[in-house]
């Protein structure tokens, strides 16, 4: 028989074992002491390590800055951070996003939540775009100019300011597919007008912001909005599209404070992971769609940990910093310069070949190592290893590139560091 | 005894419950679709759960979540046959735990076990 004491642990465990949310009980260092196993069944995949003994570790290729949000914590006790969205990027088993909530209980004792929200944040963008734009339907607006498309995409009315924008002729456009006036800066990343018109068909509606370049040779920046229009009653079948540009001179301060929070990296300033692989994915779409080269660089400090070990991680921090301001120095500004993990960092080169992508490495690597990092009164002496690739056929998947990055990041850190090597390739490049 | 390495799928079905029991590791064994038949005491005492409370409900959908994954009960489902020991991690009592796990399966036999040694 079991005793009262017995059962309620039972059930207390049986409670544990079957909680839908990841509960993870950990230390100041990361250390975990208790997890239960919706906690590991996130963890795992994501820690890429067959255990999962310190929280920091597990979540350092997709949260590097979780450290610093403890860090930066100052009270005794209290909610450090309450659903913190970390972006894992897919993978094999793994979840895309999490939330994540800690509470601290003590110096030593903290306790997270972690939940899978991939669904909830697609969901989520799209909101967010419609909002953004509604609200802002009237503000900061230089002209609009609107269009109807038939059932096939053919534009079959514009209105004349259509001319302002585009500097054609709303006559000469009839009976055109959208892509006629479409004219996106060549630097941006933009979906392509099919991409906009099956997720309109999907949804209603597809929004996109970005550089187009103006009749003028000038580049504004045009909000596209793509809706689908049914009959009056709107039971009927689709009748067409109606499509609104906007050419917008300031963009909300709000929007743009919202767009570095979701983009970039907390410590360093750099890009993100969610925003590299989203923007990396855009390059790939073009890359299958009009055939438009791009590169990936992937970049890892050489021994970071021994200057994490030896001069602390404030001087670790201050390193990273300072390698972010260099690179992007380096760097054009329609490139991505994104840190994907802890010293790990990733750069995504949008019309570049492999053979551009080696030439900026190299020189990204001059600029890191010819230098000595200041800190606390000495220099510093860092150095990067880097992996280049491009893709060479359309069925690629960006996981494949990536990896071929990452085992050329590989060959370079084995062939000595401090170099740049290529995917595919056996030797160094440098 | 048969060991964690050496026991075979039809050792496993023809042990009596003492027999079962005595195994120095977690044994379980669950049908096609995923009813827990067979749970000895050593799993029940290291996981913390009596064996009443585990067998006749889904094994991975209810008790043993942190293997309802590609790793283990995806495993199941997909090969036909199936015999590996793989390196795990469990959280047992909520504490994150090495273990060694193997995995059973045969088509000609109709319970398929999941052998857990700490």
């Amino acid at each position: 028989m079991l005793t009262d004491l017995e059962a309620e642990n039972t059930a207390l465990l049986q409670f544990l074992y079957a909680c839908p949310t990841g509960l993870i009980e950990f230390a100041a260092d990361g250390t975990v002491g208790m997890a239960n196993p919706i906690a590991m069944q996130l963890l795992l995949p994501i820690s890429g390590a067959p255990f999962v003994t310190n929280l920091f570790e597990a979540l350092s290729s997709c949260a590097p800055d979780l450290r610093n949000l403890l860090d930066a914590f100052e009270p005794g006790h209290g909610t450090v951070c309450e659903g913190h969205r970390i972006f894992v990027g897919g993978g094999k088993g793994r979840a895309t996003v999490l939330a994540c909530t800690i509470v601290k209980m003590s110096a030593e004792r903290y306790i997270a939540t972690l939940g899978d929200i991939s669904k909830q944040v697609v969901q989520e963008r799209r909101l967010k775009e419609a909002e953004t734009w509604f609200a802002s339907l009237l503000d900061g607006i230089d002209d609009v100019a609107v269009m109807s498309l038939d059932e096939a995409g053919r534009i079959d009315a514009v209105t004349p300011s259509i001319l302002r924008q585009t500097a054609l002729a709303p006559e000469n456009l009839i009976g055109l597919p959208l892509e006629a006036i479409e004219r996106p800066d060549a630097v941006s990343s933009a979906p392509s007008v099919g991409e906009a018109l099956v997720t309109a068909q999907r949804d209603g509606w597809h929004l996109y912001e970005g550089w187009h370049v103006h009749g003028t040779c000038e580049r504004y920046w045009c909000q596209r909005l793509v809706t689908v229009r049914h009959d009056q009653d709107g039971e009927g079948g689709q009748l067409g599209y109606t499509v609104v540009l906007r050419a917008v001179t300031r963009q909300g301060r709000d929007a743009t404070e919202l767009r570095n929070l979701l983009t970039r990296d907390h410590l360093t300033g750099a890009g993100n992971r969610a925003h590299f692989f989203e923007m990396a994915e855009r390059e790939l779409a073009r890359f299958r769609r009009y055939a438009t080269g791009f590169a990936i660089v992937a970049m890892d400090i050489d021994h970071f940990k021994r200057i994490n070990d030896t001069e602390g991680h404030a001087a670790g921090d201050a390193v990273l910093q300072e390698l972010t301001r260099r690179c992007k120095a380096e760097l054009r500004p329609q490139d991505t310069f994104a840190r994907l993990g802890g010293e790990e960092f990733g750069i995504l080169l949008p019309g570049g070949s492999l053979d551009e992508a080696v030439r900026i490495a190299e020189r990204v690597r001059r600029v890191v190592s010819e230098v000595p990092f200041a800190f606390g009164g000495k220099g510093l002496s860092v150095t990067a290893s880097f992996g280049c690739v491009a893709p060479e056929t359309s069925g690629q998947a960006l996981a494949n590139l990536m990896a071929s990055a990452d085992e050329a990041l590989y060959r370079a850190k084995h062939g000595g560091r401090d170099q740049v090597a290529i995917a595919g390739r056996n030797r160094a490049a440098a | 005894m048969p060991t964690f390495e050496t026991v075979t799928l039809p050792e496993l079905v023809a042990f009596d419950a003492d027999q079962f029991d005595a195994l120095p590791f977690g044994a379980v064994g669950f049908t096609s679709d995923d009813i827990v038949e067979l749970y000895n005491a050593t799993e029940s005492r290291l996981a913390g759960l009596p064996r009443d409370s585990v067998v006749g409900a889904p094994y991975f959908a209810v008790t043993a979540q942190c293997m309802n994954n590609f790793m283990v009960a995806q495993r199941f489902a997909d090969e036909p046959e199936l015999d590996v020991i793989i390196d795990y991690v469990l959280t047992l009592r909520m504490r994150p735990t090495r273990v060694r796990l193997r995995l059973l399966k045969k088509s000609d036999v109709s319970l398929r076990f999941l052998l857990i040694e700490r």
